[in-house]
């Protein structure tokens, strides 16, 4: 009943179908047959895996369609835009089973393919009271519409499915504790500072036979040190989330069949958390206003014994500490090493220094700072001076401040407070040796090893001369010579 | 003084400048007997002689694929020691000596004669090797230099002047203009510069390449001589005449052959058919180039009815060039009418409608002329 459209076809019977720019038959509305519900979610998911529903989303209606034998088919209804829209859903239909249609009312007819590049039109139409007629070349069935399909009903009713590398991905996560964990796992993250944020989230009682909300703490954690994953994911009462698109999440080890970015249906306000073995998903029509977990910190009271104690001890009066200066002492330290930036090379190594520059890759040239005293020569890299096996490495254990690695100052006051003792201008580098004493190098006396390191060698200006040009004639000049005194003395004539 | 030395001193003075470029200096005159003499000598500066090979056979490479030209023979020996004798009489120093003057003459004698004891070239290689030695030979020219200085001004011919007169050029307020005069052009001479212009006349007429080479030059003009139309005789002569001819500006190259065609008609009563069968050569190429033939506009021959028209001095160098145009198609038609020319029947058919328009208004001037 249906036969191709040519090549500058104008005139169409089935009503609803036009052409477009390409000669492509299309009606306003294009439809997708599927034989089933999971071919519709294959479709969905294939669609979703490379584009978003969200062009999709204002004129896309699913529903479940019967025929007058009583089979029940799966539609897809989209507008048509354009061929090219037409065009990616149809290979993507054609990819899961499904059936391409396009049309405008009731009346749709099979979408272009390999055999007819500009499309179908319907020779003869169907007299029904359908709600959908379809003109395909195998068949031509009507169909009445049985009832809707909710995409986010959709989504909600799929079972995620198991993927445990989804539990070592990074980024947020959202851990839902129950009401007995909460405050504990709190208290473990402030702890173990872990910053975040939490809320507590009522839910309907689950049983019939209670009638309290069931209340569970949601923290919201934006990044979970790698050591916490096993803890927060196999631990009974926790329930570990992913965010999958906006306003939902998926629990950690699953992933939806649908990829949920690609469908703006949940609300950014609210929350959908998406459990796996098929349990029920959590949802949160709005999300309580969420609170630093800091704020849910445990809290503890001192004893106090008495009236007016609650107040503390108040001094009677203040005097001067004593003088208690002790001297400064270097001593080895057992500590790991942390930003070791600088070294000091005796002046007898400058030699050797000075063939290793030979040695040295570009970055570490291009990377460190010199600046050469009396006392030797300090070098600094803030990409770590270890590139550079020469001297006594430094740790710049406070800004300004530099202690040999390897050693920790005693008394173990503050690098602060050492350097405020120590009393060098703001622009000074203070480093203290093994020995405890200090040297203090001017900043500005620093510079770059890359100039300093080169010795430029004499040079002689090399001028540039035109090529010659070999195939240029010159030109031919004519000279004058002396005549001499009798100019015409010898010359003879010709024999004849 | 020996024959090597003189030859040695043409060799470096005259003809290796001749060929390469640079300061050619005459000095002391050959004479005709010592000329004639030089023979086969071989230079004796054997680098220089092979630049000066190599510079021969890179010029004569534009007409033909050749990789020796040879040493120098007898006969060109004899021809670049008359021009080193006739750039020597046209030196200025016999203007300044009073005593002297009839040495220039009697050297331009000497000189004209040498030439006229010269052969014409016998084959093709030996046309194109004397081309070779006289290619540039109506370049040479001398730098004529004029200082003038705050008191005064002097004029050097050929000479440089002298470091100390160009010494403090702010302070003493120095101005130097150089001239390039050509051979022709010098001046002064002492003697007639017709016989310069002859003596010219005489080494191109021994040359015909270079004859050929040179037609668009203001003098000597060019004229149909005998060696020139010895050339032209065989068809090789006549393609290396062509392709001789290619490389000057085709108007030029009309206009100088309508002028010696028109000289000739007028003291021979016609025109040769070596002569004939170039300039339809020149029409059949040009046709079949989609050339000018057809796409300039007619000449005006109301201007030469007869024979007897003819023989007056042309009004404009255009009709010169319509003229050796409408010679050439004429031929040319007359060629195309032979059995034996390798056209087919369609390209015979089109250059007869290119060269028709052209040959048209030629007939009645051709039917005239006895030798067509």
């Amino acid at each position: 009943m249906i036969e191709r459209v040519a090549l500058h076809q104008t005139r169409l019977h089935t009503p609803g179908l036009g052409l477009d720019a390409k000669g492509v038959a299309l009606g306003t509305r294009g439809l997708v047959l599927f034989p089933s519900l999971d071919r519709l979610v294959m479709m969905l998911a294939a669609y979703t895996h490379e584009q978003s529903l969200e062009g999709l989303m204002p004129s896309m209606a699913m529903n479940v369609v019967r025929s007058k034998l009583g089979a029940r088919e799966v539609t897809l209804e989209i507008a048509a835009e354009s061929s090219d829209r037409m065009d990616r859903v149809a290979e993507t239909a054609r990819l899961v089973g499904g059936l391409t249609f396009t049309g405008t009312s009731r009346h749709f007819v099979q979408y272009r393919d390999g055999a007819a590049p500009f499309g179908y039109d319907a020779r003869e139409l169907l007299s029904t009271d359908g709600a959908l007629a379809l003109y395909h070349d195998r068949f031509t069935q009507s169909y009445d519409i049985e009832r809707r399909i909710d995409l986010r009903a959709l989504l909600l009713r799929l079972c995620p499915r198991l993927d445990r590398t989804t539990t070592l991905e990074p980024g947020v996560r959202i851990v839902v504790a129950e009401q007995g964990l909460g405050p504990s796992l709190v208290h473990y993250l402030v702890r173990s500072r872990v910053e975040g944020e939490a809320c507590v989230a009522e839910w309907p009682p689950e049983s019939a036979l209670s009638d309290a909300p069931v209340e569970r703490w949601v923290v919201r954690i934006p990044e979970l040190p790698a050591r916490m994953v096993p803890l927060l994911s196999s631990t009974p009462g926790f329930t570990c989330f992913l965010p999958a698109g906006q306003g939902v999440a998926v629990e950690a080890g699953y992933r939806h069949p649908i990829e949920l970015r690609a469908c703006p249906v949940f609300d950014a306000a609210g929350l959908v958390l998406l459990r796996g073995r098929g349990d029920d998903p959590w949802i949160i029509e709005r999300l309580p206003r969420m609170g630093p977990l800091t704020t849910f910190a445990r809290v503890e009271l001192r004893t106090t014994h008495g009236d007016g104690d609650a107040d503390g001890a108040v001094a009677v009066r203040t005097l001067l500490p004593e003088a208690l200066r002790v001297p400064l002492r270097i001593d080895p330290s057992s500590a790991p090493w942390r930003k070791v930036t600088a070294s000091w090379v005796p002046l007898d190594q400058f030699p050797l220094l000075r063939r290793l520059a030979y040695a040295l890759p570009h970055a570490t040239v291009a990377g460190t700072r010199v600046a050469t005293t009396a006392r030797g020569i300090f070098l600094r890299a803030e990409m770590g001076i270890e590139a550079i096996p020469l001297g006594t490495f430094f740790v710049e254990v406070y800004p300004r401040l530099f202690l040999p690695a390897g050693y920790d100052v005693t008394p173990a006051v503050s690098p602060e407070v050492l350097l405020r003792a120590l009393d060098v201008t703001a622009s000074s580098l203070v480093f203290v040796g093994s020995d405890a004493r200090a040297w203090s190098v001017d900043e500005q006396a620093f510079t770059g090893l890359e100039t300093a390191l080169v010795e430029a060698p004499a040079w002689e200006a090399a001028e540039a001369r035109a090529i010659e040009r070999t195939l240029v004639e010159a030109t031919i000049d004519l000279r004058v010579a002396p005549i001499g005194l009798r100019p015409a003395r010898g010359l003879e004539p010709t024999d004849t | 003084v020996t024959v090597e030395s003189v030859a040695d001193r043409l060799f470096t003075g005259v003809m290796a400048p001749l060929v390469l470029g640079g300061a050619l200096t005459p000095s002391r005159a050959i004479g005709a007997r010592a000329a004639l003499a030089l023979g086969a000598t071989l230079p004796t500066d054997a680098e220089l002689a092979a630049r000066v090979e190599h510079a021969r056979v890179r010029r004569a490479r534009t007409l033909v694929p050749i990789d020796r030209l040879g040493p120098p023979t007898a006969a060109e020996w004899a021809l670049a020691a008359a021009l080193h004798d006739l750039a020597q009489s046209a030196n200025p120093a016999f203007d300044a000596a009073t005593l002297r003057r009839g040495a220039a003459a009697r050297i331009a004698m000497l000189a004209g004669a040498t030439i006229r004891r010269v052969a014409p070239p016998a084959n093709l290689h030996e046309a194109l090797s004397r081309h070779a030695w006289l290619a540039r030979m109506l370049e040479i020219a001398r730098t004529d230099t004029t200082v003038s200085w705050w008191s005064g001004s002097r004029v050097f011919l050929g000479v440089e002047p002298p470091a100390r007169l160009l010494a403090w050029p702010e302070l003493r307020r120095v101005s130097v203009s150089r001239a390039r005069r050509p051979l022709l052009d010098l001046a002064p001479l002492v003697i007639d510069r017709s016989w310069l212009v002859d003596g010219i006349a005489e080494i191109l007429a021994r040359s015909p390449i270079t004859d050929l080479a040179t037609c668009a030059r203001r003098e000597p003009a060019f004229a149909w001589n005998e060696t020139t139309l010895a050339l032209l005789q065989r068809p090789a002569g006549r393609a290396l005449a062509m392709r001789v001819l290619a490389r000057l500006p085709p108007s030029d190259v009309d206009r100088a052959l309508g002028r010696a065609s028109r000289a000739a008609i007028a003291e021979h009563g016609g025109l040769g058919p070596t002569a004939l069968a170039l300039l339809a050569d020149r029409a059949i190429a040009d046709a079949h180039a989609g050339g000018h033939v057809q796409a300039s506009a007619p000449p005006s021959f109301a201007a030469f009815p007869t024979a007897t028209a003819l023989a007056t001095p042309p009004a404009k160098a255009e009709d010169e060039a319509a003229l050796a145009r409408a010679l050439g198609a004429a031929a040319a038609l007359r060629t195309l009418a032979s059995p034996n020319v390798a056209f087919s029947d369609a390209e015979r058919a089109g250059l007869r409608a290119a060269l028709e328009p052209a040959a048209g208004q030629a007939v009645a001037l051709l039917a005239s002329l006895r030798n067509l």
